[in-house]
């Protein structure tokens, strides 16, 4: 794509400048790289995207449990700051699409309050010169290895994107005389219940609707993390990721599987 | 659909996509096997922990009661054992009794907890028109609380085009391939299993002796001496999960049982053991046919 | 290692057979009501690949009380710490015998051993899966071996010719040699070999080799496989040293088979890419 990426720092750019001459490098194996060869792609090289966040503070009521909207925005637009400059710097070498993506957060202890947030992939491109972007027209991303992504292509789907639903809620702290009302038995609390199980709902519809944006037929890999950050043990992140995928028109590639005992350990 | 579930669960249900936890591996196996993904499903239940009768009955002077000569009866129904003291010693420092005893009411309440959570995942499965679940991970620990157990299962649901839907969905803990294998072999998955049993150790003079906290009152042994009453309350700890798990079974077989144990001390002489079994329930749907011996290879890597 | 063999549907129509396997409501005849495994499915396959078949989960254990005054200073080997290890041991293998003899099984193998030295008792606790040929008749209680070779190795070294008899353990526990303070003082500049250590560490080392071949002699094995040996300082006394050594005793049964591999090159990274990856 010609369009260039307007907040990339220069030495990034200079990086990105050099792959383009023909060099590629990537975090691959070697057993991923023939295998994403062999899926008729080609790596074009390491992309990354970072982002520092200040997060900012919100009052959170002692007995209460509620989402804490402005720690779940922030937490959202951190990552996704780091993916758009991802899918740019990928934008830049003109690729079809990441793989093997990594999301990581990293505390300093300089920055109270203020997180890293990192995405890092292998920009990749269609040999035959079909564009595979996605429905937005962006480079796709996923966080597949080099194995994945080929089995993945040989079943009849292709990536769209990583995904993800994020939800930062707030569990109540039980008052004295819940305590002390339930005191002797070992019983359900339903309003723990209820708040966990929601904010866990709710970060895999957000998942899920950003799915539906790009038009995919479903999330493969899904996950749910748990993280408590640096906010104490009740306020929690709850995190689902996952890759979402379209079926394509090229039939289904991958020979029924022959059933293998493995003698491994 | 149940009332049991939060309103966020409805809404996520009916979406359009389908979400998977299961990975492109496990994917490509389920389309092999022709079970298609409809969604990722969860169950999950919040329950009050750490009280019981032992607090209530004995707590904090749990001395007091075996210092009068009587044996506590503190468990109704389940595995209780009594050891007395063989020396003929009154003092208020002396354990004339110890006890294993089963802690029931623990065990009723973790099974309660993990049967919540899963029938929840099962009403999630039954509202997407499941067949089955596939790839279930559970996870019960504490995550904001403590005083709070927390059972959280999560799987993905899958339907099987051309086939009845069963009144509840069957459930796994294995994906793609190793599912695959399952039902190369003859089997189908029934249902996962998971039981607890939980054995609290009251120490005798002896063992307490012996486990090295009790005041030495008699000449050291001149031998190493093997201490029944934790023997006993372990063994009995680890069977109980056995035969729990096999009254459940109805006629099937229980494959890829994980056996985990913990044990706490939470003061001298006072053991807690907890053991919980995992498992599949399975059924043989044909004749054992086994597959040829595999052929060894030397991978060159 | 990894090996292929072929699908035993004649058809290869797996998502046939789901939806028969699936539509079947009562177990089908060579089902093992009750049976409880704690093998993977390519454990179970690879054991019916050689006619053998799980039996049930067993268990043994065995807790030696020691005196606690047995670690402090001394020399030489700490007699009563070994005999209480390899007391344990025999117990707690007692135990899983006559739990794997009281389902008719012939044998116990994937045997994880769970152990801890503390100072005032010795544990064993000894978890593994009772395994018998498809359908064969009890055996004489002393026939039954104990192992802790996997599933997947018992197949293999089966299909090799060979079986397993017994667990076979040595244990040796020495307090460390001391050094006189004029020797100490003297060597503090100096690059010497320790020798007194050197001869003590070796001694029990030996010892606890010797104890473990012994119990394969006594078994009347051929020799050992897969053995695990550990040893160091014990945590609670530092200057007491353990050493012990268990592993499988084997025979040879037949001298005509050989396992023949092939060699591939795989295209998987060091992972399993078919485990379930736990969500959480």
């Amino acid at each position: 794509m010609s369009d260039a990426p307007k907040d990339l720092p220069e030495a990034s750019e200079r990086r990105l400048e050099e792959i383009e001459h023909g060099l590629f490098t990537s975090d691959l194996s070697v057993n991923e790289f023939l295998l994403v060869k062999e899926a008729g792609y080609h790596p074009l090289g390491l992309v990354m995207g970072s982002s520092i966040y200040h997060t900012g503070l919100q009052t959170r009521k002692w007995g209460e449990s509620q989402e804490l909207t402005k720690l779940t925005e922030a937490m959202y637009n951190a990552r996704e700051l780091a993916m758009t400059r991802m899918e740019e710097e990928a934008s830049e070498l003109g690729a079809d699409g990441v793989v093997g993506v990594r999301l990581d957060v990293n505390y300093y202890e300089w920055g109270k309050d203020a997180a890293e947030f990192i995405a890092v992939g292998t920009a990749v491109k269609a040999e035959d010169g079909v564009s595979r972007r996605n429905a937005l027209g962006k480079p796709f991303t996923s966080d597949l290895s080099g194995q994945d992504f080929w089995t993945l292509l040989r079943t009849g789907y292709l990536p769209q994107g990583l995904v993800m639903g994020t939800c930062v809620y707030h569990i109540a702290h039980r008052g004295l005389g819940q305590t002390l009302a339930t005191t002797g038995q070992n019983v359900e609390l339903p309003n723990f219940t209820q708040a966990l199980y929601e904010a866990r709902e709710l970060a895999m519809t957000r998942m899920q609707d950003e799915a539906s944006q790009l038009g995919a037929a479903g999330v493969v890999g899904a996950r749910l993390e748990e993280k408590t950050h640096q906010w104490g043990s009740h306020t929690i992140e709850f995190l689902a990721l996952g890759t979402a995928v379209t079926r394509t028109a090229d039939e289904i590639t991958l020979t029924p599987p022959v059933t293998i005992i493995s003698l491994d350990h | 659909m149940s009332d049991d579930l939060p309103e966020a669960a409805h809404g996520r249900l009916q979406g359009g996509a389908f979400t998977s936890g299961l990975s492109v591996a496990d994917l490509a196996a389920c389309h092999a096997m022709g079970l298609e993904p409809v969604g990722l499903v969860q169950g999950f239940c919040a329950m009050q922990w750490g009280y019981g009768p032992a607090r209530t009955g004995f707590g904090g002077g749990l001395g007091m009661g075996f210092a009068s000569g009587l044996a506590p009866s503190v468990a109704r129904g389940g595995y209780v054992e009594n050891y007395q003291c063989p020396h003929a010693m009154v003092s208020a420092e002396h354990r004339q009794w110890g006890q294993n005893y089963e802690q029931t009411w623990v065990e009723q309440s973790w099974h309660d907890g993990y049967d919540a959570a899963s029938r929840r995942m099962l009403e999630e499965a039954t509202a997407l028109g499941a067949h089955g679940v596939v790839g279930v991970v559970d996870t019960v620990a504490s995550l904001v609380e403590s005083g709070v157990v927390e059972f959280h299962l999560l799987g993905t649901a899958v339907v099987v085009s051309g086939l009845e839907r069963p009144a509840t969905p069957w459930t796994s803990s294995l994906a793609g391939q190793r599912l695959a294998k399952l039902f190369e072999a003859g089997y189908a998955p029934v249902s996962t299993i998971a039981v607890v049993s939980s054995v609290r150790v009251w120490a005798s003079c002896m063992t307490e002796y012996f486990m090295g906290s009790g005041a030495g009152l008699w000449s050291s042994p001149s031998d190493s001496v093997e201490i029944d009453q934790l023997v006993s309350a372990r063994t009995r700890a680890r069977q109980l999960v056995r035969e729990r798990a096999r009254s459940q079974l109805r006629g099937d077989e229980l494959h890829g049982v994980d056996l985990r144990v913990s044990e706490r001390e939470p003061g001298p002489g006072d053991i807690d053991i907890e053991v919980q079994l995992r498992g599949n329930r399975v059924r043989r749907a044909r004749p054992a046919d086994p597959l040829t011996f595999p052929r060894p290879t030397v991978a060159l890597s | 290692m990894t090996g292929a063999a072929p699908s035993p549907n004649a058809s290869g129509d797996l998502p046939a057979a789901v939806r028969q396997a699936l539509a079947v409501a009562e177990p089908v005849g060579g089902a093992r009501a009750g049976l409880t495994s704690d093998l993977t499915i390519d454990e179970t396959l690879i054991l019916h690949s050689v006619a053998w078949a799980p039996r049930d989960l067993v268990v043994g254990l065995s807790v030696q009380s020691v005196p606690s005054s047995i670690w402090s200073w001394g020399s030489g080997e700490i007699e009563l710490a070994s005999r209480a290890h390899a007391r344990a041991f025999a117990h707690a293998v007692a135990r899983l015998h006559a739990e794997a003899v009281a389902v008719g099984a012939h044998g116990v193998v994937g045997v994880h051993v769970e152990r801890r030295i503390l100072a005032s008792h010795i544990e064993v606790e000894l978890v593994g899966t009772a395994v018998a040929p498809a359908d064969a008749p009890r055996i004489p209680d002393g026939q039954v071996f104990v192992s802790d070779l996997s599933a997947r190795d018992f197949a293999l070294l089966l299909a090799g010719g060979w079986r397993p008899v017994a667990l076979a353990v040595g244990a040796s526990f020495t307090y460390a040699p001391r050094r006189a303070v004029g020797a100490a003082l003297r060597q503090q500049t100096q690059n010497v070999e320790l020798t007194n250590y050197t001869a003590a560490l070796y001694d029990a080392r030996s010892t606890a080799m010797e104890r473990m071949q012994r119990a394969a002699l006594d078994a009347h094995g051929a020799g050992i496989v897969d053995v695990t040996v550990t040893e160091g300082p014990l945590r609670f006394a530092a200057h007491a040293i353990g050493f012990t050594a268990w592993g499988t005793v084997v025979v040879p049964a037949s001298s005509s088979q050989t396992i023949d591999p092939l060699t591939v090159v795989s295209l998987d990274d060091a992972v399993n890419a078919f485990d379930v990856a736990p969500l959480a």
